[in-house]
C-alpha cells in the first residue's frame, strides 16, 4: 500500500483546498455576471481528482467533463490560467477562447474539460492507445460522472480498452445525479463499478469522499495499467454541493441534502480531522496553506479581471494544431 | 409484533463483493442477478417445508426487484406454495445501516432464522445485533472465513426444517466466539474471526493485502482450510470454531521471529509471515495494543485508526451469534427421515 509521507499530505490538502476555494469563488462571481457562458462546479468532489492525479506524471494524460475544474487543477493547470479563461481573456489557458468547459493544457497531460457527455471516453483510449506504443509505462485516465456511464462511447471504450488491453483507468464520479435525474433511477445496478463484470475488468466502489480511499484504491489501479495488467473501472461515490449548473435550482434534491452533505460528507474536513489526528501534521500546517490559497485565489480573479478579451485578429489563431 | 406462523429473515447485501480486492488479489465479483437467483432457490424450498413468510431488504439496487419480478411474473409465480415474501418498512441508507436495521426489525419480528448473505463484513454487521436468533450464513464472495459457501437450496432447505419445527433447533445450532476492541473506554466493536493491529495509517481502500503492516492478530477461530488473516495463525496452531480459548500472534519483521509462515492471507496472495509470539488467549483475558500508531482491522478490513494517544484494548468472549450447522440439520433431517414418506406394501 502507498504510504503518505508529510509532504504528500500537504500537497493534497493544498490541491483539494485550491480546487475548493477555486469553485467556491467562481461560484460568488458567476452571479457577478462578469463571467460569459456556464460553469459547472466541482465543489464536494475534490479527493477524487486529488487522490487520483497525485500519481500521475505530465506524461500521462486525463481526459474531463463538463465538470472539470477540479481534474485541471489536480493535473496541476496554472489556476491563474484558468481563471483568466473563465472569464474569457486572452490570457486563459486557451486564450480565452474555450472557458469553463474547454479549459486543456496538453503539456499537462490535461486534454481538455468537454461539453458532450461521454466523449472522454475515446479520447482516453486514443490517449492510452499512444501510451502502449511508446512502452514507457504512461496511463489515460477517464475522469466520466454516472450519466455519462450510460452513454454509448463510454461503454464502447470500456469495451475497446479491454480488447486492447490499453493502460486506462475509467474513473466513474458518482455524484447520485445525472444533471438533475438520480443515479437509482438511471443506473440499474447499485454500483457503477458492477458494470466492470461484463467488460473482464476489476471494478472496484470506493468512498469518493475519503481521500485516502480514492488514493489507494488508484494507485493499485494506476500500477496495475502501467504494468500492462489493462484497465480498471474505479468507482468513487461522492457528492456535489451545488447544482448541476450554476444557477440549477435543485429542486430534484430533498431538503436538507446539500447542508447533511457539506456537515457530514465534506472530504476537506474529514482530510483535515483524518490527517492532523495522525499527527504526521499540524492545524496550523494547513491553516497556512488556507491563507496562500485563499491569496492565490484572490490574485487569480484580480488578474483575470483586469486581462484583455480576445480581438477579432485572435478569431483565425488556434484553430488547427500541427503533429 | 410476533409471528404466529413460521417466518424466515434474508438479509441479501447488494453491496458487498465491491471491495478493492478485486484490484488487488483478484477475488471475484459476485453479481447482484445471482444473490436475487439464490434468494428464489431458498423461496423454491421454503414454501413446501411450511414457512409461511420470508422478510427482506428492501433495496432499491435489483435483488428485492428482481425477486418481485420473479414472483409475479416468473416460473416462480405459477408454484402455489411459494411463501409470501414482505420487504421491511425502513428506510434505505446504502451503508451497513441497513443491515443493521433490518436484523433489529426481524428480531423483534420473531423470525425463526435469519438467512445473511454476504461477506464477513456483512455477517459482522448483523451478528452484532441478532442476538438469539440463529444465522443461516451463506458467502458471497471468495475471501470469506466466517459465512459458509454452500448451494442456497440447501441453506434454504436447513432454514425451511428449522422454521417448521421439523428439526430441533438446540440440535443444530451453536454460539460463536468474538474478538471484541474498545477504544479508550468507549468506542467498542468487534471481529467474527480476526482482529489484526495494522501499521497503515488509514482505512484508506478498507481491505488488508500487505503482510508487510500486520503488527498484532487476534483469533476467534483459525481453520487449516481458511483464506485471509486467520490461516497464519491456523498454519501453526489450528483452533476451531467450539474450542473455549482464541489465539494472539505477534508478527516480526522479515527474519526475526522464530518461524516464518507461508500463509493464503488474501485470494491468490501467499505471503510469508514471521512470527515472533503465538499464544492462546481466554475469554475476558484483555490486552492493550502495544502498537502505537495504526489501523484496527475487523475480518481483515480495516475499521479504526489510532494514534499514540488512543488506548486500544482486545478480548475474547463466548457471547458472539448463534449460528446453524447445515451439515448437522441435514444429518438430522436424514436420521428422522423427516422428508422421506413411506409407502404402503
Amino acid at each position: 500500500m502507498a504510504e503518505l509521507k508529510k509532504e504528500d499530505l500537504l500537497k493534497a490538502y493544498r490541491t483539494m483546498k485550491e480546487i475548493r476555494d477555486f469553485e467556491e469563488r467562481v461560484h460568488k462571481e458567476f452571479a457577478t455576471g462578469k463571467i460569459p457562458g456556464f460553469v459547472h462546479l466541482y465543489a464536494g468532489e475534490e479527493a477524487v481528482a486529488t487522490g487520483v492525479c497525485m500519481h500521475l506524471t505530465d506524461e500521462d494524460r486525463i481526459t474531463s467533463t463538463h465538470r472539470g475544474h477540479g481534474h485541471c487543477i489536480a493535473k496541476g493547470v496554472d489556476i491563474i490560467g484558468m481563471m483568466a479563461e473563465i472569464y474569457g481573456k486572452k490570457t486563459g489557458s486557451c486564450c480565452g477562447k474555450g472557458g469553463s468547459m474547454h479549459i486543456a493544457d496538453l503539456e499537462k497531460g490535461m486534454l481538455g474539460a468537454n461539453g458532450i457527455v461521454g466523449a472522454g471516453g475515446p479520447l482516453g483510449c486514443g490517449a492510452a492507445l499512444a501510451a502502449k506504443f511508446k512502452g514507457k509505462g504512461g496511463v489515460a485516465v477517464v475522469f466520466f460522472g454516472d450519466g455519462a456511464s450510460n452513454q454509448g462511447t463510454i461503454l464502447e471504450s470500456m469495451n475497446l480498452a479491454n480488447i486492447w488491453n490499453l493502460p486506462v483507468i475509467f474513473l466513474a464520479e458518482n455524484n447520485g445525479y445525472a444533471e438533475s435525474t438520480g443515479v437509482k433511477y438511471n443506473v440499474p445496478t447499485p454500483n457503477i463499478a458492477d458494470r466492470a463484470a461484463g467488460f473482464n475488468m476489476p471494478g472496484v466502489t470506493v468512498d469518493g469522499n475519503d481521500f485516502f480511499a480514492v488514493y489507494e484504491a488508484a494507485n493499485e489501479a494506476i500500477k496495475r495499467a502501467r504494468e500492462g495488467g489493462g484497465p480498471t473501472l474505479l468507482e468513487c461515490k461522492t457528492n456535489r454541493f451545488y447544482g448541476h449548473f450554476e444557477g440549477d435550482a435543485m429542486t430534484y434534491k430533498a431538503p436538507g441534502e446539500v447542508k447533511r452533505q457539506r456537515e457530514e460528507c465534506d472530504c476537506l474536513k474529514i482530510f483535515a480531522a483524518k490527517a492532523t489526528a495522525s499527527g504526521l501534521v499540524t492545524a496550523a500546517e494547513l491553516e497556512a496553506i488556507d491563507k496562500e490559497v485563499a491569496a492565490l485565489i484572490d490574485e487569480a480573479v484580480e488578474k483575470a479581471l483586469a486581462a484583455p478579451t480576445p480581438t477579432e485578429a485572435d478569431l483565425l489563431t488556434d484553430v488547427y494544431v500541427s503533429y | 409484533m410476533h409471528s404466529t406462523k413460521p417466518s424466515i429473515g434474508i438479509i441479501a447485501n447488494p453491496l458487498s463483493g465491491r471491495d478493492v480486492r478485486r484490484l488487488v488479489t483478484k477475488a471475484s465479483v459476485f453479481q447482484n442477478a445471482e444473490k436475487s437467483n439464490m434468494v428464489l432457490r431458498m423461496l423454491g424450498v421454503l414454501g413446501k417445508l411450511g414457512v409461511d413468510e420470508v422478510f427482506m431488504l428492501p433495496d432499491v439496487s435489483g435483488i428485492a426487484s428482481r425477486v418481485i419480478h420473479a414472483l409475479r411474473h416468473g416460473r416462480a409465480a405459477e408454484a402455489s406454495s411459494l411463501p409470501r415474501v414482505s420487504f421491511l418498512e425502513m428506510p434505505i441508507r446504502d451503508s451497513a445501516a441497513d443491515s443493521l436495521k433490518a436484523t433489529e426489525l426481524m428480531k423483534a419480528m420473531g423470525v425463526s432464522v435469519i438467512i445473511v448473505m454476504g461477506g464477513d463484513g456483512t455477517h459482522r454487521v448483523v451478528a452484532s445485533a441478532s442476538g438469539d436468533t440463529p444465522l443461516l450464513t451463506l458467502s458471497t464472495g471468495t475471501n470469506n472465513v466466517f459465512p459458509e459457501i454452500r448451494e442456497a437450496t440447501i441453506t434454504g432447505l436447513a432454514a425451511g426444517l428449522i422454521a417448521s419445527g421439523k428439526v430441533r433447533v438446540k440440535d443444530v445450532t451453536s454460539r460463536n466466539k468474538v474478538v471484541r476492541c474498545e477504544v479508550n473506554g468507549n468506542r467498542r466493536d468487534m471481529a467474527l474471526v480476526d482482529l489484526a493491529v495494522s501499521t497503515e495509517c488509514w482505512i484508506g481502500a478498507r481491505a488488508l493485502w500487505e503482510a508487510s503492516c500486520l503488527k498484532e492478530l487476534f483469533i476467534s477461530f483459525a481453520e487449516p482450510d481458511a483464506i485471509g488473516l486467520s490461516s497464519i495463525a491456523a498454519l501453526i496452531h489450528p483452533v476451531y470454531r467450539s474450542d473455549a480459548y482464541g489465539l494472539r500472534l505477534v508478527v516480526a519483521p522479515p527474519g526475526e521471529g522464530f518461524m516464518t509462515v507461508q500463509a493464503p492471507i488474501a485470494p491468490g496472495v501467499m505471503a510469508p509471515v514471521s512470527v515472533a509470539e503465538i499464544c492462546e488467549i481466554r475469554p475476558k483475558e484483555v490486552f492493550r495494543v502495544e502498537t502505537s500508531r495504526g489501523t484496527i482491522a475487523l475480518d481483515g478490513e480495516r475499521e479504526i485508526e489510532f494514534s499514540e494517544n488512543d488506548v486500544v484494548k482486545v478480548w475474547l468472549e463466548m457471547d458472539g451469534p448463534v449460528t446453524v450447522d447445515v451439515n448437522k440439520v441435514m444429518q438430522q433431517a436424514a436420521k428422522n427421515k423427516v422428508l422421506v414418506q413411506q409407502h404402503e406394501g
